[in-house]
């Protein structure tokens, strides 16, 4: 990563900067997942579930990605359950400890002609939180910091509504409906990132769950690659792919596709994802969630910030949204750590 | 000792050249298919190949002609899934295939199970699986499951969102000797420990071997929750399971 640029930069330039691997100041700080915890949420009183549902409570607890923990961006987008929602899906909201999941034992589509985007997919309480949410957000903060949307594949998609096990089994049984499946999925993918474009958002997240805990690289290339081609020709912003899990053998196929970056997780190493995506997207993360983050301390999460830092991994953040139970103390040490780096570095 | 050569089918011997590595699985794999009929060296490989209507088809020819229920579920079923097992463990087939050889077994299953049942054979042993409360992930569970199954288990499946009265009450219905909890989120992996202090306040902890598992369930995790293991994938559960079990026997003879 090149940091050679001696002007400070603003947040918002520093992260567009790293999206299209150019010179930046220090390395960014980003989480295109989540920040959201519960500590954040008492902080500014914006607990879950309401804050997956109000946007002005969405927008004040995102922002807090930026204000309270000194964040490069601000990420309203806390789940990946909107869209589905949307669609149709059954969620379980939980309460404020605990993340709203679908309930995808309870599919709503069987076959491809069930699929289709209702009337008021935009308009539906829970995309329409996430468009207004970023437009507060692009008013407040869309000069300083990067505003990130998230717009969720049709890989994932077919989970939620389809079921993984069914969806799973359907890719292998027929290819071809599977195909075509995706085809009318991504629909959904365009039209809600176009919205969020359109809402004020500089950079997009496209979690797609093809992870090496369920199918295969080759399984990537195959359903996903050129589909994901197609995604960032027709999205006019930069998109941030999402898989979590072991990817290293598919980060060459990703890199393929056009997307800016990949935002991936501490099952890969950095210098093996290095390597495997060779210069041609840039890469997010990969701060351990469970172990570091978690349940060990600022002192742990520096060194793991570090490691990141000294294989030029292009953006520094956690691997995926953080657990709820995450302290501030632990969150603030990234991009403390980063800093400091940067600091021993240029000196 | 048995030999490659002395398995009669020729895709089952491609299939451990290509796939069983290590020593100990490959004697183990080919003695278990040498010891078995060419007939039920067929069902196997139908069941590693996820083609469910062939294993449906060969499995009620092979009882029509009298073969023992039980020969046919260890010989041909047990076998077949042993090999898929390590196939899934070693990366060189996922999910989806995976998926396909459990709907295989199932079709060959029921067509044992009524038979099993009828002629009061106890099972391997008796598990019962759910994941936490507050969970709604089970793909990781079901894996699981699939892999019981395959080995002899039976399993009792509680499926999402369980609570602890509902692990209990399931434990003490079945009367099972293992128990298996299953959550992928940071937020519901603490529910794996309450449950286990559940069990504790209710002095059953002493009746029931404990497995927890998840993503980012740890060996560490587990021993701070006071579990009795836990395994990083589907296999590994099974080895798990065989071990407490074997682990309660001796402690109950003891």
């Amino acid at each position: 990563m090149e940091t050679n640029v001696t002007r400070p930069m603003k947040g918002r330039d520093r992260v567009l900067a790293a999206l299209r691997r150019e010179p930046v100041d220090r390395t960014p700080v980003c989480n295109p997942t989540s920040v959201a915890t519960v500590e954040l949420m008492d902080l500014v009183d914006a607990p879950f579930p309401d804050a997956n549902r109000d946007p002005e409570l969405m927008a004040r607890l995102a922002a807090t990605g930026y204000t309270e923990l000194g964040f490069d961006t601000i990420m309203p987008v806390f789940t990946i359950i909107q869209e589905s929602s949307a669609l149709g899906c059954k969620i379980q909201w939980e309460q404020k400890d605990n993340w709203p999941t679908v309930k995808m034992r309870e599919p709503i589509w069987e076959d491809v002609d069930d699929i289709g985007l209702p009337p008021d997919f935009l308009t539906h309480q829970d995309t329409k939180c996430v468009l207004d949410a970023i437009s507060l957000l692009k008013k407040e903060y869309g000069d300083e910091v990067a505003i990130i949307g998230k717009t969720m594949g049709p890989w994932s998609l077919g989970y939620h509504c389809f079921g993984v096990e069914p969806f799973l089994l359907m890719s292998l049984d027929d290819p071809g409906k599977t195909h075509l499946a995706l085809d009318r999925m991504k629909e959904a993918t365009v039209e809600f990132g176009i919205a969020q474009i359109e809402a004020g958002a500089d950079a997009l997240t496209l979690p797609d769950h093809a992870t090496g805990d369920l199918v295969s690289g080759e399984y990537y290339r195959r359903f996903l690659r050129d589909l994901h081609i197609e995604l960032a020709e027709r999205i006019p912003i930069p998109l941030i792919m999402h898989i979590c899990g072991r990817t290293v053998d598919r980060m060459g196929y990703i890199a393929e596709t056009g997307f800016a970056a990949f935002h991936y997780d501490s099952k890969n190493k950095p210098q093996e994802s290095m390597e495997a995506v060779d210069g041609r997207i840039s890469l997010v993360g990969n701060i351990n969630n469970p172990e570091t983050l978690f349940a060990r301390g600022p002192e742990e999460v520096g060194q793991e910030v570090c490691q990141n830092l000294e294989h030029g991994i292009h953006m520094v953040g956690p691997e995926c949204a953080v657990p709820l139970q995450a302290s501030i103390e632990n969150l603030k040490a990234i991009p403390q750590a980063v800093k400091d780096w940067h600091r021993t570095h240029a000196a | 000792m048995a030999e490659l050569n002395d398995i009669a089918n020729d895709f089952l011997k491609d299939e451990i050249e290509e796939f069983i590595e290590r020593p100990e699985e490959r004697t183990r794999i080919i003695n278990a298919f040498a010891r078995a009929t060419p007939d039920m060296q067929e069902i196997s490989a139908a069941l590693i190949d996820g083609d469910n209507g062939t294993v449906d088809t060969l499995t009620r020819k092979a009882l029509d002609e009298g073969i023992e229920a039980l020969e046919v579920m260890d010989d041909g079923l047990i076998n077949g899934m042993s090999v898929v097992g390590i196939k899934f463990r070693e990366n060189f087939i996922f999910v989806p295939e995976v998926l396909a050889c459990a709907r295989a077994m199932k079709a060959g299953m029921a067509h044992i199970e009524p038979i099993l049942s009828a002629s009061g054979i106890q099972p391997v042993g008796t598990v019962i699986m759910g994941t936490v409360k507050g969970d709604l992930h089970d793909i990781g569970k079901n894996l699981c499951i699939m892999m019981l199954r395959g080995a002899g288990f039976v399993v009792h499946d509680l499926g999402v969102d369980t609570s602890e009265d509902e692990f209990m009450d399931a434990v003490e219905e079945h009367e099972a000797p293992l128990l298996g909890m299953s959550a992928l989120l940071t937020t519901t992996m603490p529910n794996m420990g309450k449950t286990i202090d559940a069990f504790i306040d209710n002095d059953m902890r002493e009746d029931v071997k404990i497995m927890v598992g998840g993503a980012s369930v740890t060996q560490e995790f587990a021993d701070d929750m006071g579990a009795d293991g836990t395994a990083a994938d589907a296999v590994g559960c099974v080895e798990l399971a065989q071990r407490l079990l074997e682990e309660l026997k001796q402690e109950q003879d003891g």
